[in-house]
C-alpha cells in the first residue's frame, strides 16, 4: 500500500464538538453512512451496495426464542412463553418492528402456547410454525391456523449426503420441492431454512435450488411465495468485504437477491455466535439486502447461541435514527423476568448485565459526576431504566462514592452533593481495603448501611424513618 | 480574626487530618507532595476545614488549592464572603 503523507491542522476550539448529530444521548449512538456506496467485488464484477437504504426499506427483527432458543435449555412454561411473548410485542411497539416469532408444533403445550399468544390479540410478533420438511407435518400448520411455517432445507453436503444421506443432490432437491408443494396445497407459505448455508457449494447446489423455488414460487399467489432463510448453522459467515463465498454475507444475499431474484423481503438471516461474529453478521445481512434478521432474547440459542433480539434491536433504531415505535424499556422486563425463571445473565452483558454500565474506577466516577455521557453509552436511564452507576472499591475513591450515594437517593441537579459531604463513607471503604485487607468488592447493601450510619442527616432528608 | 490566627488553625487541622508533626506544616508545604496527602485525604481535609471555620466550600475551588498559605487565603476569604468570624 502506498503511504500518503498529509498535514493535519489542528482546529483549536474552546467550546467541546460533542458530534450530537452521531451521539445523540437520547439514543443510541446513530450509525451513519456516507454518500456513496459500497462496492464488493462479485465474480470479477464490481457491484454496488447503497446501506443507506436501510431508512427506507422495511428492515425488521424476527425471533426464534421459542424454538433456537429453547434448544438450549430446559422447555420454558406455557405461561412463561406467554408472558414473554407478550413483552416481546410492547417491545417490537405498533409498527412490528419484531415482526414474527416462531413456534414448535409437535406437543400439546407447543399447540396451547400458540393459542394462548394468540388469545393476546397483539398484530406483532406474527406467530409462525416451525417443521421438518416432512409432508405430513403440514396437517400440524394447517389445524393450527398459521399461515406461514418454517422448515428444513439443508444446504451443504455435510448435511445432504452425511446426515441426511441422500444419493445425490438432484434426490435432495426434489424430495424439499415435495414439500414445498405439499405446502402451496396446503396454502401455507413455506419459509425454506437453508441450513448450513456458509458452507454449501453455492453454485452447484444452493442457486439452483432457489432457482427453483422461485420458478414453483410463481404458480402461487404472492403471499404465498417462498421465503428463504439464510442458515449461518455454524457461525461460520464472515461481513468482511472481499471474504469468498461461501462464507460471505453480501455475496450470499446478493446471489439471492439478485442472481435469484429473491425480493428483500422475504429473505432472513439466521446466525449463530460460534466465532463472536454473530451480531454484526445480522446487522451486515441487513445492510447489503436482506430485510429481516432472526434474533433470540439475550442471545440464548443452541450452543453458542443466535443474534441477541436486544442488539438487533439498538443497531435497528442506531440505522433508522429514530425509535419507531419500539419501547425499549421492555427490555430490562424481559431480563429481569428471564432473571426470574432461571436464565443466567453475566453481569457484563450489554444492555443487561447488572455492570453493563457500572463503572468502579475513580477517575471514571469522577467523569460520571461531571457529565454522566463521558461513561455512559447513551441515557439509559430513560432507555433501559438503568441510570450509570458505581461499583465501590479501592479504587472508586470519593467520586465513586458521591455517585453512588447521589444514584441512592435520586438527587440530579442543584440537589447533588459534593464529594465534600461524603468523605465519612469515603474513608471507610478506603480503610475496608487499607486497614482490613478486603479483596471483594463492597456490596450495596453494606454501603447502604454505612450511609445511614455516617450521613443520619441526609438519611433522615431523604429516607425519613423507613429504610 | 487576624490571618495568622486563621494559619495556626489551619496548621492544626492538617496536622491532625494528615497525622503530620505541626512543626513540618509550612505556607509553603504542599498537601501532596509535602506533606503526603492522597486522594481522599485531600478531600477530608476540605471536610475539616468547613467544620473547624464553619463554612462551606465550593468543592473544585477548595480542592484545587495546594498548600497551606494557599489554604489561609482562600478561607480567609471564605469566611469574609459568609460573613463568618474567623
Amino acid at each position: 500500500m502506498t503511504t500518503i503523507a498529509k498535514p493535519h491542522l489542528l482546529v483549536n476550539a474552546a467550546e467541546p464538538n460533542l458530534l450530537e448529530d452521531t451521539f445523540d444521548y437520547s439514543l443510541p449512538p446513530l450509525i451513519k453512512f456516507e454518500n456513496h456506496p459500497i462496492t464488493e467485488i462479485i465474480d470479477g464484477v464490481p457491484v454496488e451496495f447503497d446501506p443507506s437504504t436501510v431508512k427506507s426499506r422495511d428492515i425488521v427483527i424476527t425471533d426464534t426464542t421459542f424454538r433456537d432458543g429453547q434448544q438450549a435449555r430446559p422447555p420454558y412454561t406455557v405461561d412463561q412463553m406467554v408472558r414473554i411473548y407478550d413483552l416481546l410485542s410492547k417491545l417490537g411497539g405498533p409498527q412490528g418492528v419484531v415482526r414474527q416469532t416462531e413456534f414448535f408444533l409437535y406437543t400439546k403445550n407447543d399447540r396451547e402456547t400458540l393459542d394462548r399468544c394468540r388469545a393476546l390479540g397483539h398484530q406483532y410478533p406474527e406467530c409462525t410454525g416451525w417443521i421438518r420438511a416432512v409432508k405430513g407435518d403440514f396437517r400440524l400448520v394447517k389445524e393450527a391456523g398459521l399461515q406461514e411455517t418454517g422448515m428444513l432445507t439443508s444446504s451443504s453436503d455435510y448435511h445432504i449426503f452425511q446426515k441426511l444421506k441422500f444419493k445425490n443432490r438432484q434426490e435432495c432437491m426434489d424430495s424439499y420441492c415435495e414439500v414445498v408443494d405439499a405446502a402451496f396445497e396446503a396454502g401455507i407459505r413455506p419459509r425454506c431454512h437453508l441450513e448450513d448455508l456458509t458452507r454449501a457449494d453455492i453454485d452447484g447446489f444452493v442457486l439452483p435450488f432457489v432457482d427453483r423455488l422461485m420458478e414453483m414460487s410463481r404458480q402461487v399467489p404472492q403471499e404465498q411465495s417462498v421465503k428463504i432463510r439464510l442458515c449461518d448453522t455454524m457461525g461460520f459467515g464472515i461481513s468482511y468485504p472481499g471474504a469468498e463465498l461461501p462464507r460471505s454475507i453480501p455475496k450470499l444475499v446478493y446471489k439471492l437477491n439478485r442472481e435469484c431474484g429473491v425480493p428483500s423481503d422475504r429473505l432472513e438471516w439466521h446466525g449463530h455466535n460460534d466465532f463472536h461474529k454473530v451480531h454484526v453478521n445480522g446487522a451486515t445481512a441487513w445492510l447489503y439486502g436482506c430485510d429481516a434478521v432472526n434474533t433470540t432474547l439475550f442471545g440464548f440459542g443452541e450452543r453458542t447461541g443466535n443474534p441477541p433480539l436486544e442488539g438487533s434491536i439498538f443497531e435497528f433504531i442506531a440505522l433508522k435514527g429514530e425509535m419507531c415505535g419500539i419501547d425499549t424499556t421492555a427490555i430490562r422486563e424481559l431480563a429481569e423476568y428471564m432473571r426470574s425463571i432461571g436464565l443466567p445473565i453475566p453481569d457484563n452483558y450489554p444492555f443487561v448485565g447488572k455492570a453493563f454500565n457500572t463503572t468502579r474506577a475513580g477517575i471514571h466516577a469522577g467523569g460520571l459526576r461531571q457529565d454522566e455521557r463521558i461513561y455512559n453509552i447513551m441515557d439509559t436511564s430513560s432507555l433501559l431504566g438503568s441510570p450509570p452507576r458505581v461499583s465501590l472499591t479501592d479504587k472508586s475513591g470519593a467520586d465513586g462514592v458521591a455517585v453512588w450515594v447521589n444514584e441512592f437517593f435520586g438527587l440530579t441537579g442543584d440537589q447533588r452533593i459534593s464529594k465534600i459531604k461524603i468523605h465519612k463513607v469515603a474513608r471507610w471503604v478506603m480503610d475496608q481495603y487499607e486497614k482490613n485487607g478486603r479483596l471483594t468488592a463492597i456490596s450495596d447493601e453494606e454501603v447502604e448501611i454505612k450511609v445511614k450510619e455516617l450521613m443520619p442527616d441526609l438519611w433522615q432528608k431523604y429516607k425519613g424513618n423507613g429504610s | 480574626m487576624q490571618q495568622p490566627q486563621v494559619q495556626q488553625r489551619i496548621v492544626n487541622v492538617v496536622s491532625r487530618v494528615l497525622e503530620v508533626d505541626p512543626k513540618t506544616v509550612e505556607l509553603e508545604s504542599n498537601f501532596a507532595s509535602d506533606l503526603g496527602a492522597e486522594s481522599i485525604q485531600s478531600v477530608e481535609l476540605v471536610a475539616a476545614f468547613e467544620e473547624e471555620f464553619g463554612i462551606e466550600m465550593d468543592e473544585e475551588a477548595a480542592l484545587s488549592v495546594d498548600t497551606v498559605g494557599g489554604a489561609t487565603d482562600y478561607i480567609s476569604q471564605i469566611c469574609r464572603e459568609q460573613g463568618v468570624e474567623a
